[in-house]
């Protein structure tokens, strides 16, 4: 095919979203980092599904416009740092066609060069051996080639065929690949979005499949799923729920539900199952599953309602009374929720270490707070540069405060002045984040090296300011071990924060053996809710 | 010869010796356990009023002294020609320094100057004393007020409490209201603005707070160099921090002198247990 129109291009694009879309799962298994939230290939697949839902109603057979649209989508979609890096390389795309209504090979090209060169503009320390390299690669490859080719088609496999490669030689550039035996996750990512896009170029069609979890260590732990899917809203309640029985049968349940909607996903074991369907009947969905097992964390969403809500850009309600300056958190649990509120945050948005918030989501927080002057605290090195884009996007004065933990928000939130300016603020709460030690406690989802360290998957494993320092077998003499290496001399404060699945009166047996093991510290436990960590802590 | 006397109130926390020291009078609060009142230092204790309060169920609550209890004051120590420096409470939390205006306008053939020290606790103490120093230095009249409005003016008062909740309580918190109901243990530090409670900043846990009010004496010592500072140390139920940061304050700053003293019932009913408060003022 040597020229793709607007109708192949939304089509390719589609495609790429479905195909990310199914491959998600293993994509996510590819993190470095054996810690379960590991979400590169959901982030990257809610934002390019969030970018292709503006082709919906997209009346244009131009590419310039059809790409543009895209970009915009993604912008407002981005979630995660391989998001927002993915939005940045729409955009790049998008300049790259613009004005262009079929688009030759050297179009393509041309795009892809300036989509690379624009992810490389948005981070401030590009690192190679990433989605950047495996972009610019394809990039490259598909100059070359349209210097003596002008066939789309041509171009597009041949940047596929590079980025392959390039993405099978990450691990050579960059040795936390080589020890964890992965290739890069946002480069995996890429090379779905250009292999998906191609099938999409040659009308080979993209099954939608439930991708199925690399594994699935706890369901009950596994919160992340396919909330937002490519295409049309044909079913529009999202309903979600967990059944609880013995001898659960997941292909009886798959094969029982696939009449009933689209976007679904099956995941468990015997005694839990976790469903996720898009259907227009979710009561008959919900009276099936009723008679397998008792039902649990019920959640039905109206998705058209939604949607509208978003396009007609329904001027949000604003919270309480006016002031000059308001916070938005980012969080991963309702015991952190209130202590956030608590705090004076005016609005929390949940999410952090299972699923990134949006860029949109964040402006939506943001919009709803009554004050002219918003701080965001992600509170998640994940979160940090999806915060950062709402600078651009909102009319309000933004101030993101780079706080990559619980506890360092939490600190941050301690120095919030309300009679001082907005940038003097944001300067006090980076000192204050400063001035707290980190620690996460959680599992491996699979073993890995890190280090000296050997981990055997499932784990237990201690990070100290996002780095792994120990693995063992029980929650407690990992928790006890890196509170070792944080306290010192100066520490007077340890803070427990425990996670959803944590037995309350049992950590307090902990907290208690805490503070007879630090007797100069103050030892403080709370309810932290978040999912996946036993224990997150800090020492001040 | 006519001569000058000081009066302070009992919510100036100082303590007997140094009271007698510098001859300085008090007038007293009264404290209300229910229907059962008691003039604080005189039917109440310290020691007897914090076990009150650990062990009652009724919240004690306070009341300024009337015009004819200052009257009767002012008259017992000094005659007609005599003038009186009489220093008090902030009127922003109690009515005290008002009684006292009051009671001076009954009494004309005395020369009664009250000073609204837009303070508490040994923040009033210390510009008593300023005064009292200053008459037994046998100063004249206005140069007595002088060094005591000055004393008042350059006053650094810093406090943390257990709780926000006895300030609430007694509708004495002011603008550190916006501190209340945060679920972790943060322990506030407060000072006092135009005679208002104040939040200075949030800590989390003592340590942290105590540190946090060195580093603002430091800040305090450094705007005042070549001066030395007098510094009024009053906790309530608390001694073992007030002599640690007693200890402390020796070590980093040019200190004059420090008066260290347990908070009474008038101001403990506000504060409630557990509080320690830092004052000072730099010594001409």
């Amino acid at each position: 095919m040597d020229l793709i129109h607007g109708s192949d291009l939304k089509r390719m694009l589609q495609a790429a979203a479905q195909y990310l879309t199914n491959e998600k799962e293993r994509v996510n298994a590819l993190n470095v980092f054996p810690v379960p939230d590991g979400d590169t290939g959901t982030n990257m697949a809610l934002t390019i599904s969030a970018a292709v839902k503006e082709l919906d109603d997209l009346e244009t057979d131009a590419c310039g416009k059809i790409a543009s649209a895209v970009a915009r989508g993604s912008l407002m979609g981005a979630r995660g740092n391989s998001g927002v890096i993915l939005s940045q390389f729409f955009r790049g795309f998008s300049e790259g066609l613009k004005g262009v209504n079929a688009a030759s090979g050297p179009d393509i090209a041309r795009a892809l060069d300036l989509a690379s060169q624009t992810t490389y503009r948005a981070v401030m320390k590009p690192v190679e051996g990433t989605m950047l390299t495996v972009g610019k690669a394809a990039a490259a490859k598909a100059g070359e080639i349209a210097e003596n080719s002008s066939s789309a088609e041509t171009v597009w496999v041949a940047a596929l065929d590079q980025a392959k490669r390039t993405l099978a030689d990450t691990p050579q550039m960059m040795a936390v690949l080589r020890e964890a035996g992965v290739v890069d996750a946002g480069g995996d990512g890429l090379v779905c979005i250009l292999q998906g896009a191609l099938q999409g170029l040659r009308n080979e069609v993209v099954v939608e499949q439930a991708s199925a979890p690399a594994q699935v260590v706890s369901p009950a732990h596994k919160e992340e799923g396919i909330t937002r899917i490519a295409g049309l809203l044909v079913n529009h309640y999202c309903t979600e729920f967990l059944i609880k029985g013995s001898a659960l049968n997941i292909e009886t349940i798959k094969e029982t539900l696939v009449p009933e909607g689209d976007s679904m996903l099956v995941v468990g074991d015997e005694e839990l199952v976790k469903i996720h369907i898009h259907t227009d009947h979710p009561g008959k969905v919900l009276e099936y599953a009723g008679s397998l097992g008792e039902l649990t964390d019920i959640k039905i969403d109206n998705m058209k309602m939604q949607n509208e809500g978003i396009t007609n850009h329904a001027p949000p309600e604003p919270l309480g009374d006016p002031k000059p300056l308001g916070m938005v958190a980012v969080v991963p649990g309702s015991g952190l929720k209130d202590i956030f509120t608590s705090l004076g945050v005016d609005v929390v948005v949940t999410g952090g270490q299972t699923m990134n918030p949006s860029t949109e989501e964040l402006v939506a927080a943001v919009e709803r707070v009554h004050a002219e002057n918003v701080i965001i605290l992600p509170n998640n090195k994940n979160v940090i540069f999806s915060a950062q884009q709402v600078k651009e996007l909102s009319d309000k004065g933004i101030g993101v405060v780079p706080t990559r933990s619980v506890p360092q928000g939490i600190a941050a939130v301690m120095k919030l002045n309300p009679e001082a300016q907005l940038a003097e603020n944001v300067a006090e709460m980076e000192v204050g984040m400063r001035q707290v030690k980190t620690g996460e406690i959680t599992y491996a989802v699979r073993a890995t090296k890190a280090g000296d360290l050997e981990i055997e998957e499932e784990d237990i494993i201690g990070l100290v300011e996002g780095k792994i320092v120990t693995a063992g077998g029980s929650v407690t003499d990992v928790t006890l071990s890196i509170l070792q290496t944080m306290v010192d001399d100066e520490a007077s404060v340890i803070s427990l924060y425990t996670g959803d699945n944590q037995d309350f009166s049992e950590a307090e047996q902990f907290a208690e053996l805490v503070t007879n093991t630090f007797p100069d510290c103050e030892v403080e436990l709370y309810h932290g809710g978040q999912p996946l960590y036993y224990f997150i802590v800090s020492v001040e | 010869m006519a001569r000058i006397h000081v009066v302070t109130d009992s919510g100036s926390d100082l303590p007997k010796d140094v009271r007698e020291r510098f001859g300085i009078s008090v007038v007293p609060l009264t404290i209300q356990f229910g229907d059962d009142i008691y003039r604080d230092g005189v039917d109440m204790q310290v020691d007897e009023f914090y076990e009150r309060l650990r062990t009652g169920d009724t919240l004690p609550s306070t009341c300024q002294p009337s015009p004819a209890d200052f009257v009767k004051v002012y008259e017992s120590i000094a005659e007609a020609g005599d003038t009186i420096i009489s220093v008090h409470l902030s009127s922003k939390l109690s009515g005290t320094y008002q009684s006292s205006v009051l009671a001076a306008s009954m009494l004309p053939d005395i020369d009664i100057v009250s000073i609204d020290t837009l303070s508490a606790s040994m923040g009033i103490g210390l510009a008593a004393i300023a005064a009292a120093e200053a008459v037994k230095q046998e100063k004249p009249k206005d140069e007595v007020i002088a060094v005591t409005e000055r004393a008042v003016e350059q006053l650094g008062v810093y406090f943390m409490v257990d709780t926000l909740e006895f300030l609430k309580r007694n509708g004495r918190i002011g603008r550190a209201s916006a501190l209340m109901g945060t679920l972790l243990n943060i322990k506030p530090i407060l000072t006092l603005q135009d005679g208002v409670v104040t939040p200075f900043e949030k800590a989390r846990g003592k340590a942290k707070a105590l540190k946090r009010i060195s580093e603002a004496i430091a800040q305090y010592s450094e705007e005042h160099t070549g001066k030395k500072l007098r510094f009024g140390i009053t906790h309530a139920a608390a001694l073992d921090d007030a002599e640690k940061i007693a200890a402390e304050i020796k070590e980093q700053f040019p200190v004059h002198d420090i008066v260290i003293g347990p908070i009474g019932p008038t101001i403990g009913v506000h504060v409630g247990p557990g509080t320690l408060a830092v004052l000072f003022y730099p010594v001409q």
